[in-house]
């Protein structure tokens, strides 16, 4: 491992208050911890500071110099430029904090300054101050690391908070959905599905849409969080932005939401894709909702909800979830009860006739489905989202005699 | 728009099913070559078109003909469904019991679609590899689904007969070299052959 580049850094930090250190010294303290005693490099390289800074008298390096003087003070940096494994001091703006999650975290939120936003956590040992959404503070010394791919702004003891009075009103600039990546992020999208909420504690999840793209998002419950409106459009500031098995999410819990008069025109809207039904899943066919309002999950077969626990008065719905293969591309489709109503010829009352009435009850539901469509050519317009087709319409294929012709020459004619 | 989405899904490595080749009999008939991607005992099998493509899995609508019981313990099905080329030859066992009680419930003879796996199987070890088609489901179809079937076979065979010639792709350079005494020139007056038999 090579510690030349903290030891330099180290070493320029103590040359500004007069201060000659070799680098050498340094590095051979900071590999002594590291590799014989397995400290954080980020950890070393503090502890390092402030035993260098004991050694020459100089008081609390790390924490910087009370009264205005700045003793260890660097330059604030501006937030976007921040990289992991950094000692920084930044000047922002808190503009969310959130439900610490554990007991040694005394806040967590959102810090951002005019080039963007970064995630934070104050450690409940820094005894730093306790900061307030909307106002701007000075963080010196404090630790940037990286989770997940996650860059985030640790403030420990050696971290000074100083609240800056600077008053500046700060508008973030949006960006496009493709090129949101991990950490925070605001932009500006339209709420194109709503999902079935998966866990009790979420208030809504689903998809935004803009111009480039589409992305999954969740809201959890809060004290004074509201659902966003479907086909709405929204100005959505310093949410953020998660990763999980490479795909991005957006968690909007504490992000700043502006509702929007305008429009977009989402892409993906419209994509067809021709090919043959090679898979029906099971929990396609007739099956039940839960009632309660703003649920809406499917049930099991025991009228069980895995929130509201056993429902006897389920809603009665139609479904087909499959594959769609076009011998190039496998792709996965959603039907909702319209497109399978149309498809199958097999409408909602039918199906619940079958339903109640045939011994085989809710499979012969399905078996009747998949008797009709499986094996069948179809072309599905939909939008892609997450690699999921879901479809608007769609109609059976129709043998062609141009395409026949047209097929024949193309086979006949010259090599 | 909407490639740019499939490749990102293809690069963020999420769960990909295996597309379903269009194949006629008298090409998959010929199949000589299969090999496995990767080492886990779950990873894909796949036997090598004579045209230079992988597969893995196949889709196929025609006549079946004839099906057969078969075993005392492990019982299974045997069938025979016959495209314009050629016969397939598909099988289903109680590891695919709705297959297979599906394709016990046919009566021969019926047009049907079939999804199902592709395998070599030898008698033993000197005679020459057969292809099988291991049914994952089978369903009966009208004609009208027969007759699509066959024109999107025979543009998907052409298509890779056109790849063939140009493509420097590993899986047709291995085509060349498992399958030297082939000419996908033959599979190109099959298709004709094929699509010359659906009645205008």
């Amino acid at each position: 491992m090579d510690f030349s580049e903290t030891a330099d850094r180290i070493s320029r930090k103590f040359q500004k208050s007069g201060q000659t250190i070799d680098p050498k010294k340094i590095e051979g303290k900071l590999r002594r911890l590291i590799e014989e005693f397995g400290v954080q490099p980020s950890e070393a390289e503090r502890s390092v500071t402030n035993d260098l800074a004991k050694e020459f008298n100089i008081p609390q390096m790390g924490t910087g110099g009370g009264g205005g003087k700045g003793g260890g003070a660097t330059e604030p940096k501006k937030i976007a430029d921040v990289s992991p494994e950094e000692w920084v001091t930044i000047e922002g703006k808190v503009v969310a904090l959130s439900a610490p999650g554990s007991p040694a975290i005394a806040q967590s939120g959102i810090i951002a300054d005019d080039s963007g936003g970064i995630r934070f956590v104050a450690w409940a040992k820094s005894n730093a101050p306790a900061m307030t959404v909307g106002l701007w503070y000075h963080i010196e010394s404090a630790v940037v690391d990286e989770f997940k791919g996650i860059a985030s702004l640790k403030i420990h003891s050696g971290t000074t908070v100083k609240e800056s009075g600077t008053d500046g009103v700060l508008i973030p600039s949006t960006v496009p959905i493709v090129n949101l990546h991990t950490g925070v992020g605001s932009v500006r999208a339209k709420v194109i599905q709503e999902w079935d909420a998966s866990h009790e504690r979420m208030l809504q999840s689903g998809i935004l849409g803009d111009e480039t793209g589409t992305i999954k998002f969740v809201i959890w419950k809060e004290a004074g969080k509201e659902k966003l409106a479907v086909g709405s459009v929204y100005n959505i500031f310093y949410t953020l932005v998660d990763e999980y098995n490479g795909r991005l999410s957006l968690n909007l819990t504490t992000a700043t939401i502006m509702q929007d008069d305008g429009d977009i025109l989402v892409s993906g809207g419209n994509v067809a894709v021709r090919g043959a039904l090679v898979h029906i899943a099971p929990g396609s066919g007739i099956i039940k909702r839960c009632p309660v309002e703003g649920c809406n999950r499917a049930l099991s077969r025991q009228n069980y909800c895995p929130v509201h626990e056993i429902q006897p008065k389920f809603i009665y719905d139609l479904r087909i979830k499959g594959w769609l293969d076009d011998g190039e591309k496998t792709h996965n489709i959603l039907l909702q009860r319209d497109v399978v109503e149309s498809l199958t010829g097999i409408t909602l009352d039918a199906a619940k006739e079958i339903a109640e009435n045939n011994p085989l009850g809710m499979d012969e539901v399905f078996l009747q489905m998949r008797d009709r469509v499986l094996g069948r050519y179809i072309t599905c317009h939909g939008r892609e989202i997450d690699n999921r087709l879901l479809v608007n319409t769609c109609e059976r294929l129709t043998f062609e005699s141009s395409e026949h012709a047209a097929l024949l020459n193309r086979a006949g004619g010259a090599p | 728009m909407s490639t740019n989405a499939r490749e990102i899904g293809r690069k963020e490595g999420s769960f990909e099913r295996e597309p379903a080749r269009r194949v006629f009999a008298s090409e998959l008939r010929e199949c000589r070559y299969d090999f496995k991607e990767g080492t886990d005992e779950k990873s894909p099998t796949f036997v090598l078109l004579p045209t230079g493509e992988r597969c893995n899995r196949v889709f196929i609508v025609g006549t079946l003909t004839e099906k057969q019981r078969q075993g005392d313990q492990n019982i299974f099905y045997r069938g025979r469904v016959v495209d314009p080329t050629g016969t397939f030859f598909i099988m289903a066992g109680s590891y695919q019991p709705e297959a297979m009680q599906q394709l016990a419930k046919i009566e021969v003879p019926a047009f049907v679609a079939v999804v199902g796996k592709p395998g070599l199987y030898r008698k033993d070890e000197a005679s020459t590899p057969m292809v099988s088609v291991r049914v994952e489901s089978i369903n009966v179809v009208d004609k009208d689904t027969r007759d699509l079937w066959v024109l999107d076979t025979a543009t998907r065979t052409l298509d890779r007969i056109e790849i063939f010639k140009t493509s420097t792709e590993p899986d047709v350079i291995k085509a060349k070299e498992q399958y030297p005494a082939i000419d996908p020139a033959i599979f190109r007056r099959m298709a004709y052959d094929a699509l010359a038999q659906i009645k205008i």
